[in-house]
């Protein structure tokens, strides 16, 4: 085998991780953008029609679902890998999450996924569960008297959007905008990143490869 | 080197939270209202805290023409009138301030209105002995609502024409709607047209949707 070079690409994402990655991308913004002119009073007007946006709204969210469902009967054993890739936490990723709020000295190393990334990760998965438990609670007090007023749903699925917007913005900042990061999204969109920006970035996966 | 699964941990407390949250029921909703009120109207505006909700049920909204537009009361009464947008005004305004539930469970608090008293209607008209219902039809087809003789001179009851300061707005039934704080929002009928006063009660457009005839605020729809 040859000698690995710098600018060599590594597959750091396979194609079932970056397809649950943009079926959740690609219903997440749906519901968001279709939530918001639902639920904001200077979108109302545009909100006239609400059984149409509601309607999309509750597609996406049974699009994500089933999507999930898909994916985890055709990938499951790997996609669980993945799960408990981002659930473990080592010591250098626990030294990782202090580094990173106060920034001095090396970062500590990390593997394919950095602790931000792995924290990332079960917020949004939790969120997940959150916003749909509430959002089935909203619909069935909307068709029926007996779920009303037991649940705060609306409060908690609105709380549940102000905690996703930093999160989604922050991400997608790290992705697009931020110098050192952005090659990432090249990951996420075909599989593959440079070797060196791995090393940089990930060292303990990059050595394993 | 010890891993710790600390990605379960933070994706249980998520959800934990999620749950306490929804188990809180009511109380957590009314402890959070007052904190809606802290938000900046601008800020309100854009962001949905302590905001409205506008609803509607068959789209675009009814757009309001001060030349063309009329409120026509008709029925059980011995001089049916239809009154323009000036005249509407023309009647005597009462102010006041109070909060608009919505069924679905959000609030609004201190909301000022100004309109017109039905009983200052009622004088107008002569309502005769058989007037048992008041059914007030929307110009958004086809949204009516009920209320019967007695209700509609309960305290809070005024047609708005005026809210927080400034003619009614089309999101919130311009030119004038039916409010009546001491029942849900869906008896406070938008873009109103027309008053009919009946003999017998003819259910409003949530009613045929499963919703109480009397929807007092705390005391129906299951609450």
């Amino acid at each position: 085998m040859a000698a690995p070079t710098a600018t060599e690409l590594v597959r750091r994402f396979s194609p079932a991780e970056r397809s649950l990655h943009w079926l959740l991308a690609g219903t997440f913004l749906t519901m968001l953008a279709t939530g918001l002119i639902l639920t904001l009073p200077s979108l109302a007007e545009l909100a006239a029609n609400r059984q149409l946006w509601k309607n999309i709204h509750l597609g996406a969210a049974l699009a994500f679902w089933v999507g999930l469902l898909a994916l985890m009967s055709s990938a499951g054993p790997e996609l669980r890998a993945t799960a408990r890739e981002l659930d473990r936490f080592d010591d250098d990723d626990r030294r990782w999450l202090r580094w990173s709020v106060h920034r001095q000295g090396e970062e500590p190393r990390q593997a394919r996924f950095n602790a931000g990334q792995k924290l990332n990760a079960a917020i949004v998965a939790g969120l997940m569960v959150v916003f749909t438990a509430s959002g089935v609670l909203i619909y069935l007090q909307e068709t029926s008297a007996a779920f009303r007023g037991r649940t705060s749903a609306i409060l908690v699925h609105d709380v549940a959007t102000w905690v996703s917007i930093p999160l989604i913005l922050g991400h997608l900042y790290l992705a697009t905008v931020n110098r050192s990061t952005r090659h990432s999204l090249r990951g996420m969109i075909l599989g593959t990143v440079r070797r060196d920006w791995a090393r940089r970035h990930h060292p303990k996966w990059e050595e394993t490869l | 080197m010890s891993d710790i699964r600390l990605g379960r941990r933070t994706f249980l407390s998520v959800v934990g939270l999620g749950a306490v949250g929804l188990l809180a029921g009511g109380r957590l909703s009314g402890a959070a209202a007052p904190l809606g009120r802290l938000v900046p109207d601008g800020v309100g505006n854009l962001v949905s805290a302590g905001g409205w909700r506008i609803y509607a049920i068959s789209p675009p909204w009814p757009s309001f023409d001060p030349a063309s537009w009329r409120l026509e009361v008709t029925g059980e009464v011995e001089q049916p009138v239809k009154l323009t947008y000036d005249e509407l005004l023309a009647l005597p305004t009462q102010r006041q301030t109070s909060d608009f539930h919505c069924v679905t469970g959000w609030t609004v608090g201190d909301v000022r209105w100004e309109g017109v008293r039905l009983a200052e209607l009622w004088d107008r008209v002569q309502p005769k002995p058989t007037a048992r219902y008041a059914n007030f039809v929307s110009m958004e087809h086809p949204y009516v609502d009920t209320l019967t003789m007695e209700q509609t001179t309960l305290g809070g009851v005024m047609l708005g024409h005026r809210m927080d300061g400034k003619p009614l707005s089309r999101a919130h039934g311009a030119p004038v709607r039916l409010v009546i704080p001491e029942m849900y929002g869906y008896k406070n009928v938008k873009w109103l047209t027309r008053i009919e006063l009946t003999r017998e009660l003819r259910p409003g457009y949530w009613e045929l949707n499963g919703y109480d005839v009397d929807a007092w605020v705390g005391r129906s729809n299951g609450y």
